[in-house]
């Protein structure tokens, strides 16, 4: 990233559909090499950048530049872009070989160069054999790596892919991931990938750029955004979490405390810009919080005494729902591997201050 | 539809197609070998003669390869005028879609001969369309659009041209925008992009069209009576005046199911070319 023009830049970019709003000032950029997510709920204006960076939907304005080149005024032909559509968008009329060669065929590459070039692309995907074979005769899997052979085989500058896993089924998604980033990390290829899916952006991001109502709420690394979301929607939008209101009490250098709604008092790592008085919403991971056997609670900050009041298990983990003393509920992922705990059980529930994410509002549940 | 209860569904078509098609059909083929004596009618006995002189006699052939002509060219002048129109209409946004489409069948709700009589209106000597041509100096003297090829080609253009457009909508329609985009994301400008996309995948829909155009141009009779006058002759008008004016129905029989024959080679070679085309698209 140190100094090299970035490998797209958008900057200010905006679109209106009638009084609709899509996109707002959206810019962010991406590295040489980098894999960028845009995640956001849909109708949050993902799709629409993705479509203004191809070209395909004129911006009302902004600019959208590639490696140093401005394009917003480029035709979408002379883009030199790759695009991966979620419906894969295959040409049905031509074999899997004349779909991958199309866009060689454009860029007027010869015969002579053309057929190896795209007999390697195919076998970078796996479907070496089925070349001949017509999009209608493969699975959606296959037709989504002919997609991705389709536009990676003329070298694009930028690849662009459009939730092209979500019309995948669960086990075939996770395949695909893998796949796709070590064909990222084989290539080079900078990569925008536009997803609703956390998951999918957690797990193959360099960086996430985290979208709502057509405005970008945050873009950071996945961890940073994870563990340390910059507003409430972010927050609530990552994994599963528990959201409390409340108004701080006391701030010193051992935490901040917080007195959330129903009396209960919740311990944060000390951070800086937070004074009594502030509403605040408080926000804990599912994951963050630990089920012990059960004991007094209260002797130690963030240890409440707590009845199990729904369990379910999911493999990777037992999802409860807990009921503290005060009536509130909370949910907790604890890891499979641990005994079940059955509903009705009296349980310790314990999370540390460094997992207590604080946002300025406190609006809870609003958003 | 394994069962036997998808043959019942069809039975009332069956039913229909046998009384109303196959049947008469079948009896007009024992009557074309029949002599026709003028002032004396059908005779036993037996002659292809209505059959050779169909396939020898210029009169015959110049009938038949003037339907033929017209067949043609009414369908590429629909599908020339109609696709873009349709293309239009498939790509507009909805709530527009309905309104223009009614506009384009509005023509089907106002009665055939009436059309006809407007286009003798437009077409004559001293019609709108000479007038307005000699007014702009285009031409001197009027020229004739009636009684001929061009007057018939015209007419029968704005007769058929909903159908083409009302059958290519569908298919165009179905075309995912997403692999145009596609298309042109690789590198296709728009024309590349519809040469090699768009009218590709509209095969099945220009396919059907211009068959039901043809079939219909071929066996259309009311338009090219009126337009045609009784000298100008396809071989609907001539089947007809075999029949009704001449009573020779031997020779009416064959004409007529040598036009038959036309349109039935005609759907099972478009059968075979949709199979072809639609197996791909």
């Amino acid at each position: 990233m140190s100094g090299a023009a970035p490998a797209l830049r958008v900057s200010r970019l905006r679109k209106a559909f009638g009084a609709v709003v899509a996109v707002d000032e959206v810019s962010l950029e991406a590295a040489p090499g980098e894999f960028l997510s845009l995640l956001g709920p849909s109708g949050c204006g993902k799709s629409t950048v993705l479509r203004m960076v191809a070209g395909l939907v004129e911006p009302d304005a902004g600019q959208v530049v590639l490696a140093g080149e401005d394009i917003t005024g480029v035709a979408v032909h002379r883009r030199n872009l790759g695009l991966v559509f979620q419906s894969y968008a295959l040409f049905p009329h031509m074999t899997v070989l004349e779909n991958v060669a199309f866009g060689l065929r454009r860029r007027g590459v010869g015969e002579a160069e053309l057929r190896p070039r795209v007999e390697r692309m195919l076998e970078l995907v796996r479907l070496g054999p089925l070349g001949a074979r017509y999009p209608r005769e493969l699975s959606g899997g296959q037709q989504q790596r002919v997609a991705l052979a389709r536009a990676l085989v003329t070298e694009p500058r930028v690849l662009l892919l459009d939730e092209p896993l979500s019309n995948l089924d669960a086990l075939l998604r996770d395949e695909m991931r893998v796949e796709l980033k070590r064909l990222q990390e084989r290539l080079g290829t900078t990569m925008i990938f536009v997803t609703h899916d956390q998951a999918e952006a957690l797990i193959l991001s360099d960086r996430v750029v985290v979208m709502e109502a057509g405005r970008v709420e945050q873009i950071g690394r996945p961890e940073e955004v994870y563990r340390r979301p910059a507003t409430p929607f972010v927050a609530r939008f990552l994994g599963r979490a528990n959201f409390l209101s409340g108004t701080v009490a006391a701030t010193d250098a051992g935490g901040i405390v917080v007195a959330v709604e129903g009396g209960l008092a919740v311990v944060a790592s000390p951070r800086p810009g937070v004074a009594p008085g502030q509403r605040v919403q408080v926000t804990i991971r599912q994951e963050s919080i630990r089920l012990g056997p059960p004991g007094a609670g209260g002797e130690r900050p963030n240890r409440f005494a707590a009845t199990v009041v729904f369990h379910a298990f999911a493999g990777q983990a037992h999802h409860y729902v807990v009921q503290l003393a005060d009536g509130r509920e909370l949910e907790v992922a604890a890891p499979g591997g641990a005994p079940a705990l059955a509903r009705g059980a009296r349980a310790l529930v314990e999370w540390g201050p460094e997992d207590v994410v604080l946002l300025a509002g406190g609006d809870g549940g609003a958003r | 539809m394994r069962g036997g209860r998808g043959w019942g569904l069809l039975l009332p078509a069956v039913l229909l197609l046998l009384v109303a098609f196959v049947v008469p059909v079948g009896l007009m083929v024992p009557t074309s070998f029949r002599p026709y004596v003028p002032l004396v009618g059908i005779t036993s006995g037996f002659t292809v003669s209505y059959y050779t002189r169909l396939v020898t006699d210029s009169y015959y052939l110049e009938i038949i390869g003037r339907t033929l002509a017209l067949g043609l060219t009414v369908t590429l002048s629909t599908l020339l005028i109609g696709y873009p129109l349709a293309y239009f209409l498939a790509r507009s946004p909805s709530r527009w879609r309905n309104w223009l489409t009614i506009l384009v069948v509005f023509p089907l709700y106002l009665n055939l001969v009436v059309r006809t009589f407007g286009w003798i209106a437009l077409l004559a000597q001293n019609g709108l369309v000479n007038q307005a041509l000699q007014a702009l100096g285009v031409v001197q003297e009027p020229v004739k659009l009636l009684f001929n090829f061009a007057g018939l080609l015209i007419a029968l253009t704005h007769i058929f041209l909903p159908f083409m457009v009302l059958v290519l909508i569908g298919p165009i329609q179905n075309i995912p925008r997403d692999v145009e985009d596609a298309a042109r994301v690789l590198g296709a400008s728009w024309g590349s992009t519809f040469l090699r996309v768009t009218l590709p995948l509209s095969m099945p829909g220009i396919l059907s069209g211009s068959i039901l155009v043809f079939v219909l141009t071929i066996s259309a009779l009311v338009t090219p009576r009126l337009l045609g006058g009784p000298t100008y002759q396809v071989m609907s008008t001539l089947i007809y005046d075999e029949f009704l004016q001449r009573l020779n129905w031997p020779a009416g029989s064959a004409e007529a199911l040598l036009l038959t024959l036309m349109v039935l080679a005609l759907v099972f070679l478009s059968g075979v070319l949709t199979r072809r085309t639609g197996a791909r698209a």
